[in-house]
């Protein structure tokens, strides 16, 4: 593990550089594997309820296309400042990383207000977690997602501090690395919840 | 934390073309078509019901595959087991599909 | 990164050997940690098995009430499969994979160790549900519109929800932690084709750990919304869907029971190679089999729901596809056969419990192709034909094939042989019991006797099949009893296990002292071939080849976090039943933890080449 280094220099992909890097990556991505499947339940138990509206809101009803969009413009913008992050660590580059990945919490943390925002105007149109199989259904999904934002948001958050405390090494960059693949996964998911749930609600 | 200085894993040692963002800025240039034109088909309203689902359907399953291939780095080498990783969930995932619109009943 | 190491600081006394045991991340003390702690849920669940018995033993028994029996027969369930049985797979996982591999410890330590202490928690959670009086009593399966608030509103159902929610996070955490640790920890020249079937099928069992349990995940916390927040998932009057429920937790739950007896296959391959003193016949084909019972596991859930009204098209592809189960099982079971065949058989212990495997696994697998056959099951459903069936893959199955490990590789965990003479009577009592117990239960139920019922009227053709079955539940008693009895004249006894106390070891974990020390291997060891050690033995050496040249080793730090971790979602499991803000302040234990891991970074400590003979694992 030390035998490749020169004291200071950071190799190329530092965040493999380490069987524990290459671990943690291998290792959250077999936890990407287990979420897929999370996220499958939930958008499985949403299809099968989707249709139980009982008295609330229907999707065609409650759904605003507009603000889908931008929360979607949103998320993929941050998921590209992410992926500009992780090529700034490959370069080494500390300052341009820490900022690229700033801009995408700051993106996430416009996503989750957005959300929060859009949450708010449904309660208020009779669309509660309680209303109706729908309704649970529903904030359970997107409220998940939500919920995976959120983490991510604080996680990158927490990597920017650590880093401007202990600098880029191959013990930081691993994580670094694996925050992004997380972000871009949220994307993904995200990629997936405006599809099936928001355009095909409103088909 | 364990030393393991197995041949087996080289970390990276080779000499690395950094890759510029061109490709990933296409990707994203990608996605937001896809997504748009995903948008405007339910948009405008007209269209035929089924197709635009497929439509749908096949805009998130292209952008997906695109951010993974390229923003996830899973054509690159050394990805084997991320891709049996979310190949496997997504086989979990299809019988998840199949029987929320199958086989739920009241 | 040459870590700025430093020694690991150890405290005397008892205190100091209590600490040793909250914070190590060592995968053979976690082993040892999961065996006992298993061992000590085995006992509660066999205890709730024998109170089912005793209230059965003859018609209108009033031993127990009916809603007593009620939670009974839950919590034997949860208990055994959730509690008993996964952690001592999980024992063995852990004590035995990494030397099988080569390999100083698991991928992740320390989440090794969180998933050690979060099973625990979660499992002390459910079973707190005893001493508060509120017991879980829906069954294991939890089916709504009984497990719902409108059936069940007393806390019961919330501490079978939370306790198996903590639980699980364990079980997803070792599954991944093993998947990477084989892929990427093996000794050079370990291809994933010169891997031990053991090693095999820990990892073949760790991916359907990966892609099973999310599911799980979910219909818990949908289960846990609806209970306590008043969501309407599984609420048929607010548009929620009972059958939902069914499906996705049957989509965990089959795959579950795949996981359970995958590493009994691996054992008994194992077991049967050495004690045959002959390579285990058919390797490629037993891998590929592993890998098809995976993959055709995760297709065949709705078995379980023939009479639910899927319609006579879903339930002809589920039939279908559980009886073609049965194809790549039996390939396994004649492999066994034909690697006994020919070979100079020696009846250890161990190897008894791995030939009683063979029979009785089939007697039970063959219950299942009955039970596969959709119209047939309209009349298995419910009964104790199913009891019967799955009691004997998982009892005469998965736990016989534990018993024939944990006597294999006692040695290797703990430096000293259980005695053989109790381990053949544990074997005899116990095998004897297990057949008298559930053999009848096949034709109690094909004479119509329902399953999770308190009592039942006489002269119906029960009675006297009821209280066989019942003996044969105290024999079975004696036999772990007994086995008991072996365990602690063992340790009294002092360590004197080589490091090949079987002498016919074929695989690398025999190439090192007994108990292993801390750091598993001095130096990484070349593989040459399948059934690695044996390969070198046949070649004259009395040692591995040795990969690396001598060094300092790094070990990782043990650490306190992952005990706290768990105790603070525990105190949020209370928190979720009977204080919202208990709940936060549990789960705020638990962040605050996550986040001083991460800020945190662990340097790990040196293991210096003179201290390399001294390398022991303090029990």
């Amino acid at each position: 593990m030390s035998a490749h280094e020169h004291a200071g220099a950071l190799p190329p992909e530092p965040e493999k550089a380490t069987l524990e890097g290459r671990n943690k990556i291998l290792g959250f991505w077999l936890f990407l594997g287990a979420e897929t499947v999370l996220f499958g339940t939930l958008f499985s138990a949403y299809l099968a309820l989707k249709r139980s509206v009982l008295d609330g809101p229907r999707p065609e009803e409650l759904f605003q296309l507009p603000m889908t969009f931008i929360m979607t413009v949103v998320l993929l913008v941050s998921s590209l400042t992410s992926v500009f992050a992780v090529q700034a660590l490959h370069r080494h580059k500390k300052g341009s990383m820490l900022g690229w990945m700033a801009v995408t919490i700051a993106l996430g943390l416009v996503f989750l207000g957005l959300e929060i925002y859009e949450f708010n105007e449904y309660v208020h149109e009779g669309h509660r977690f309680t209303t109706s199989a729908f309704s649970s259904s529903f904030y359970s999904l997107v409220g998940f997602h939500g919920g995976h934002v959120l983490f991510g948001v604080l996680w990158i958050g927490l990597l920017i501090l650590q880093i401007l405390k202990k600098g880029l090494t191959v013990v930081t960059a691993p994580k670094v690395y694996v925050s992004a693949i997380y972000w871009h996964f949220i994307d993904v998911v995200w990629v997936f919840i405006f599809t099936v749930v928001y355009l095909m609600g409103k088909v | 934390m364990t030393d393991n200085h197995s041949a087996s894993h080289e970390a990276g040692t080779q000499r690395h073309r950094l890759e510029g963002p061109q490709k990933h800025i296409i990707v994203f240039v990608l996605s937001m078509v896809l997504t748009i034109i995903a948008f405007a088909a339910v948009a405008s309203g007209d269209l035929n019901k089924m197709f635009v689902i497929f439509l749908l359907l096949g805009m998130a399953i292209v952008q997906v595959f695109a951010q993974l291939a390229f923003w996830m780095h899973m054509k690159d080498r050394g990805h084997l087991f991320p891709i049996i990783g979310i190949v496997g969930g997504a086989f979990v995932v299809v019988m998840l599909v199949a029987l929320a619109l199958l086989w739920t009943w009241w | 990164m040459a870590a700025h190491a430093h020694t690991v600081k150890r405290y005397p006394g008892f205190w100091g050997w209590l600490w040793d045991w909250l914070t190590t991340v060592d995968h053979k003390k976690i082993g040892i940690l999961y065996l006992v702690a298993g061992g000590f849920f085995f006992v509660i669940g066999g205890i709730e098995a024998l109170f089912i018995r005793l209230q059965l033993i003859q018609p209108l028994n009033d031993f127990v009430s009916e809603d007593t029996f009620n939670e009974i027969i839950t919590m034997h369930g949860t208990t055994m499969i959730f509690l008993g049985a996964m952690p001592v797979i999980f024992a063995l996982m852990n004590a035995v994979v990494p030397l099988q591999i080569g390999a100083r410890d698991v991928a992740f330590p320390f989440v090794n160790a969180l998933g050690f202490w979060t099973f625990f928690f979660g499992g002390l959670l459910l079973n707190v549900a005893w001493l508060t009086g509120e017991v879980p009593d829906a069954g294991w399966t939890a089916y709504p519109p009984l497990a719902t608030t409108a059936y069940s509103s007393h806390h019961g159902v919330d501490y079978f929800v939370l306790g198996l929610q903590i639980s699980g996070i364990g079980s997803l955490l070792g599954g991944i932690n093993f998947m990477a640790t084989i892929i990427n920890m093996r000794a050079p020249g370990m291809t994933f084709m010169r891997m031990p079937m053991f090693t095999w099928a820990s990892f073949i069992t760790s991916a359907l750990i990966v892609f099973a349990f999310p599911a799980l995940t979910v219909g818990l916390v949908a289960m846990m919304f609806d209970r306590i927040f008043a969501a309407n998932f599984f609420d048929v009057g607010a548009g929620g869907n009972i059958v939902l429920w069914e499906h996705i937790f049957w989509l965990f739950g089959h795959p579950e029971v795949y996981i359970l007896i995958l590493p009994a296959f691996g054992i008994i391959s194992e077991v049967i190679s050495t004690f045959s003193r002959k390579r285990l016949f058919g390797y490629s084909t037993m891998v590929f089999a592993t890998l098809l019972i995976a993959f055709l596991g995760f297709m065949v859930w709705a078995h379980h729901m023939f009479t639910t009204g899927l319609g006579p098209v879903a339930n002809a592809i589920f039939s279908i596809g559980t009886m073609a189960i049965a194809v790549p099982t039996g390939i396994k079971v004649f492999n066994w056969l034909l690697t006994m065949w020919g070979g100079s058989i020696r009846f250890t212990a161990a190897n008894l419990f791995a030939i009683g495997f063979i029979p009785t696994f089939v007697m039970g697998g063959v219950t299942g192709v009955m039970l596969a056959s959709a119209p047939a099951d309209f009349q298995y459903h419910d009964s104790y034909f199913v009891v019967a069936h799955f009691h004997y893959t998982i009892v005469g199955g998965l736990i016989t094939g534990l018993f024939a490990g944990i006597h294999y590789w006692w040695p290797k965990m703990f430096g000293r042989m259980l005695h053989e003479g109790l381990g053949k009577l544990t074997f005899w009592t116990y095998m004897i019991g297990f057949h008298l117990t559930f053999f009848v239960q096949h034709f109690l139920g094909l004479l119509g006797m329902p399953r999770r019922v308190a009592t039942y009227l006489p002269n119906q053709g029960f009675d006297t099949m009821n209280l066989v079955s019942t003996i044969g539940a105290l024999l079975m008693a004696i036999g772990i009893l007994i086995f008991f009895i072996n365990v602690v004249i063992t340790s009294l006894k002092p360590r004197h296990a080589t490091n090949d106390p079987w002498e016919d070891g074929r695989t690398l974990e025999w190439a090192i002292p007994s108990p292993a020390p801390e750091y598993n291997f001095k130096q990484i060891p070349l593989i040459r071939g399948l059934d690695a050690w044996w390969k070198e033995k046949m070649e004259g050496n009395k040692e591995m080849k040795p990969a690396e040249p001598v060094g300092p080793i790094h070990m990782p730090s043990p650490s306190i976090l992952p005990f706290i971790m768990s105790v603070g979602l525990f105190i949020s499991g209370f928190g979720f039943m009977y204080n919202l803000v208990v709940a936060g302040i549990g789960l705020a234990i638990t962040l605050v933890c996550m986040l001083l891991r991460s800020v945190f970074d662990d340097h790990g400590y040196h293991i210096e080449p003179e201290e390399h003979k001294k390398g022991e694992v303090p029990a």
